[in-house]
């Protein structure tokens, strides 16, 4: 439990984004993959995901479908959308910087 | 962004079902999470406990959601409306009053509005580009009178076309009562005459059929053909469409029905609606074979309309100098007798095509506006006590406010949410407005637009939108002051200050709105005396004949070709017929009648005067030997005809008072001789001097009328109509159906008898006096009712307030009447306040009204000293009750109340 880490404020979108990446997924099943992908170091805050993909979904950069889950029951998938993808690289570009930024201060100084 | 709108619309519109994804989304994740857990090896009660206790609360997620849709705003809205309508519902007494007030105020405005709006502003329905379509008017100076006319004739029309430039389309046409119909289904029925161009001036295109063209519009007989109205169609055709090729008798011709006009279509009129269209040449050719190109028939209104490119001034400038022509060439057509065009400063001009916009308008519009700026006080004075109550109301809220500030509702929501509650109730006040403006519209509608036909207020897109921007402006004025009060409140002082509400103290605010309550009603009041003195002084005013006892009635001829002879016996056998009618006592022959028509043969020759014509116009009258008798007109000095007064004997003449004065000024007109016309023309001799009457206008001058007898008038001038004033014993209305049933006996052919009171022709003089008077009393009388309402409310609170001090005061020996008269002393100061300030506004006003009263003073001391006593009297009833309930105070209550 000790080796989870809160979120920093600002990067749920960018996971949420990456997960939906490679192919569309619902809610429950984008907080599993950030918490497995992470080597179960993120925990995504459940009562952050839901107002986030909707926020995101009004911004335009995911689109929402219902269809069938892998155990045949009817659930909300998300899709990355042409500008979401764009917004993903955007952000990504933007996180790399600022990580190798914060990076070397951390080793300079 | 499309996105977001497709979002928000949903969240707007699917509400429900955006809720019902929002819960199953949530609801999959829940059990997605609790199926791991027990794949982990829980238990499923645990499992489902862990899962949902990581998940948090459910409701607060689904409101973070709501957010980040964005609907969160949306929903404050609503749960603000909740609220409202809450707060409402829990005093209805309250409620119910502020929506009849403003319900009351805003109604007014809205039955004035579709009125104002009718009279001055809505162009004709499916006319084209209206701001550019003109009635033209003509001006010219005779017997000395500038005069401006709208009516012309038809040759004048086609001069006018021909000799401008300036507009698209020039047309005539000429709204007429004609019979429509055969036998006994035929019916006086206003019918549009109107040119083949006057149909370019409109979109519109009939609904079966076509329109008249302008070869079938040819002078001089043109084409029997005619286009009948969409309603005539409905009613009298069913809506058959084998309508077309009917035939229909309009007037004296038989006309081929050719079209049906869509709804709606009326042409250009504030009059009923048309029930058909019919071509000008076709109508004029049956009246008067010269009309194509002689001067002297002037029946026609004539309308252009404006080429994009021409300014009015331009097209003025055009009209003016062809209308100088057309002058010029009817005086040469006369041989040159008359004035010059530049003499007579001949002139035309483009007005509005609404009548009341333009120099013809009549006293009603501006009545109308009067009354429009009367109902606008109304309603603020509506708005003032809606304000005050919620002030009042406000007071006794401020716990609760202060309590939700201080559990953190920022002060811009309050505001919001109190607005919300004005808004909510000023939306009811406009649903109760239009209840009562269609109820209480209708009444007025009649009274000043008299059958014109108008749209009731609820489907009338233009009125609904005016009462929503009223209401609109009714929750700002009204909500504002509570609401920022409210805001403003000091929350610690407030909640420390304990149940007795904080001490009395006077609102500035308040004191202000009643004020202006009390100043205001005094300024209706006074509007509805001076017009209420006015209609009594014209009631009063002698007309110079008695009014009420005497029906006209007239033979109208339908193409049935009669010898003189015959002519001269239909008249006899019609004269006879109305004298054997029970209640009749007298009836005599006419040639004018008052308000209706007049014939004018010039200012009478004189020997040793000079030309008459520049004293005024003067106006002949011709009537049998019991013409006076019959009419009531007074006979001052000399004798009335007889029958020996006939062709065969010398000329005579009875002459008015004032023309008697005027003609022979410090003589006896009696015996002396005039003549009209020509030289050739024998004298008459003066045999008798009437008191003056007035037949055009009723608050004009003197008028100068001299008097042949129909015999000798005649022989002169050929037979006159059969046109009749009869006299009867009793109400004259009654007689009017009774004496048209009796002479329609003796009718040939498809001719019929037109009777009426004489009223009837009379009342419409006196129409603006009596609207005026209605509305001044009807919204004077709402405005004080109103006060009365507000001086209650206030007084009642500010007893309520001090309970305390009053406690204390009996307590220490104050008797009934010394709380009597505390409390009294407040209404009474508030009324006079009210009367003071009322006044003075009155008296500034007083200029603007005083032209549209008659012999009445704007500044009537009577007036002003009766309505400041009615206001007093009413302060003091409205102060009574609370002053009474406040003797009752119980001095042990009140004190230990705390």
């Amino acid at each position: 439990m000790s080796d989870r880490l809160d979120l920093p404020q600002g990067t749920l979108d960018l996971l949420i984004l990456k997960s939906l990446s490679l192919a569309p997924q619902h809610g429950w099943a984008i907080s599993e993959r950030i918490h497995q992908v992470s080597r179960e170091t993120l925990q995504v805050p459940q009562g952050s995901l839901y107002p986030a993909l909707h926020r995101l979904e009004r911004q335009g950069w995911i689109s929402a479908e219902w269809g069938a889950s892998d155990n045949n029951r009817r659930a909300k998938f998300y899709e990355l959308t042409r500008a979401g993808r764009r917004q993903l690289e955007a952000e990504t570009d933007a996180w790399k910087k600022l990580t190798d930024a914060v990076d070397l201060v951390l080793r300079m100084a | 962004m499309f996105a977001d709108l497709r979002l928000r619309l949903r969240a707007l519109f699917q509400r429900a079902q955006m809720e019902q994804e929002l819960e199953n989304e949530l609801r999959f994740h829940l059990d997605r999470e609790t199926e791991k857990h027990v794949r982990a090896g829980m238990s499923l009660a645990d499992a489902r406990r862990r899962a949902r206790l990581e998940f948090g609360g459910v409701e607060r997620i689904k409101d973070d959601v709501r957010d980040a849709r964005g609907v969160g705003a949306l929903d404050r809205v609503t749960q603000d409306l909740r609220y409202a309508a809450r707060m409402l519902r829990a005093r209805p007494g309250f409620t119910a009053a502020i929506v009849l007030t403003l319900g009351l105020g805003i109604g007014a405005n809205a039955a004035m509005f579709g009125i104002i709006d009718r009279l001055l502003f809505r162009a004709p329905k499916y006319l084209i580009a209206p701001e550019r379509v003109h009635r033209v008017f003509v001006s010219y100076i005779w017997d000395a009178q500038p005069r401006t006319e709208r009516s012309i004739e038809y040759v004048r029309y086609t001069n006018l076309s021909a000799w401008t430039n300036a507009f698209d389309v020039t047309a005539v046409a000429a709204y007429r009562n004609l019979a429509v119909g055969t036998g006994d289904a035929a019916r006086e029925m206003p019918v549009a005459v109107t040119s083949a161009s006057f149909f370019d001036l409109f979109s519109a295109h009939p609904v079966i059929g076509r329109w008249f063209s302008r070869e079938e519009d040819k002078p001089p007989m043109g084409t029997t053909v005619a286009v009948i109205s969409y309603p005539y169609w409905q009613l009298t055709y069913a809506g058959s469409p084998n309508v077309l090729g009917r035939t229909l008798q309009i007037d004296r011709r038989i006309y081929t029905i050719v079209g049906v006009a869509p709804p709606g279509f009326v042409g250009i009129t504030d009059q009923s609606s048309p029930a058909a269209f019919i071509p000008a040449s076709a109508f004029a050719g049956s009246r008067n074979a010269n009309y194509d190109h002689e001067y002297g028939w002037s029946w026609l209104d004539m309308f252009a309309r404006r080429k994009e490119t021409v300014p009015v001034t331009a097209a003025n400038a055009e009209l003016s100098t062809a209308y100088a022509r057309t002058w010029d060439s009817e005086r040469e057509a006369s041989g040159s007798s008359g004035v010059t065009s530049r003499d007579a400063q001949a002139r035309a001009f483009a007005a509005p095509v609404q009548l009341s916009r333009g120099p013809d308008a009549g006293p009603e519009s501006k009545v109308a506006s009067w009354v429009m700026a009367v109902a606008a006080i109304v309603l603020l004075i509506a708005c003032a006590n809606v304000a005050n109550l919620l002030l009042a109301r406000a007071v006794a809220r401020r716990r609760e406010i202060a309590l939700r500030l201080a559990l953190g509702v920022t002060r811009w929501r309050l505001i919001q949410q109190l607005l919300t509650e004005t808004m909510l109730l000023a939306a009811l006040g406009a649903i109760a407005g239009v209840a009562f403006a269609q109820w209480g519209g209708a009444a007025l509608r009649t009274l000043i637009l008299r059958d014109a036909e108008v749209s009731p207020v609820v489907q009338d897109p233009r009125t609904l939108l005016f009462v929503a921007g009223a209401a609109l402006i009714v929750a700002v004025l009204t909500g504002l002051a509570p609401a920022l009060q409210a805001a403003q409140a000091d929350v610690a002082g407030t909640l420390k200050a304990g149940a007795r509400e904080g001490t009395y103290h006077r609102s500035r605010l308040r004191t202000a709105l009643l004020l202006f309550q009390g100043a205001f009603s005094l300024v209706l009041l006074v509007g509805a005396g001076l017009f209420m003195r006015s209609l009594a002084n014209v009631r009063a005013e002698r007309l110079g004949y008695d009014v009420d006892a005497v029906v006209y009635a007239e033979g109208v001829d339908r193409g049935v070709n009669l010898t003189d002879a015959a002519a001269r016996a239909l008249i006899q056998r019609l004269q006879d017929a109305a004298r054997s009618t029970p209640g009749v006592t007298s009836a005599s022959l006419t040639i004018s009648v008052p308000f209706w028509s007049s014939e004018g043969r010039g200012a009478p020759k004189v020997p040793g005067r000079d030309s008459l014509s520049r004293l005024g116009r003067f106006m002949l009258q011709a009537g049998s030997p019991s013409y006076f008798e019959t009419l009531g007109t007074r006979i001052l000095r000399g004798r009335s005809f007889t029958e020996s007064d006939n062709e065969r004997a010398p000329p005579v003449a009875l002459v008015s008072e004032t023309m008697a004065r005027v003609v022979w000024p410090g003589q006896d007109a009696l015996g002396k001789v005039m003549r009209i016309g020509t030289d050739t023309m024998p004298y008459m001799t003066v045999i008798g001097v009437v008191e003056d009457i007035r037949s055009r206008d009723i608050r004009g001058d003197r008028e100068f009328t001299y008097y042949m007898p129909i015999a000798q008038y005649n022989a002169r001038y050929g037979d006159a109509r059969p046109a009749f004033f009869i006299r009867t014993s009793g109400n004259a209305a009654d007689f009017a159906p009774v004496l048209q049933r009796r002479m329609q006996r003796e009718m040939p052919g498809a001719s019929y008898i037109r009777a009426m009171p004489l009223r009837s022709l009379v009342a419409p003089q006196e129409q603006s006096w009596q609207f005026g008077a209605t509305m001044f009393v009807a919204f004077g009388g709402l405005a004080l009712v109103l006060a009365a309402i507000g001086l209650y409310s206030v007084v009642t609170y500010a007893v309520a307030q001090r309970v305390h001090e009053l406690g204390v005061r009996i307590a220490l020996g104050a008797d009934v009447g010394d709380v009597v008269r505390l409390v009294l002393r407040q209404g009474v100061l508030f009324a006079l306040g009210g009367i003071a300030i009322g006044s003075a506004i009155a008296i500034v006003a007083a200029r603007a009204v005083q032209p549209l009263l008659y012999r009445e003073s704007a500044y009537d001391i009577v007036v002003y000293g009766a309505v400041a006593a009615l206001l007093l009297t009413v302060a003091v009833i409205a102060t009574l009750r609370p002053a009474l309930w406040a003797t009752r105070v119980n001095p042990t209550e009140a004190l230990r109340s705390d």
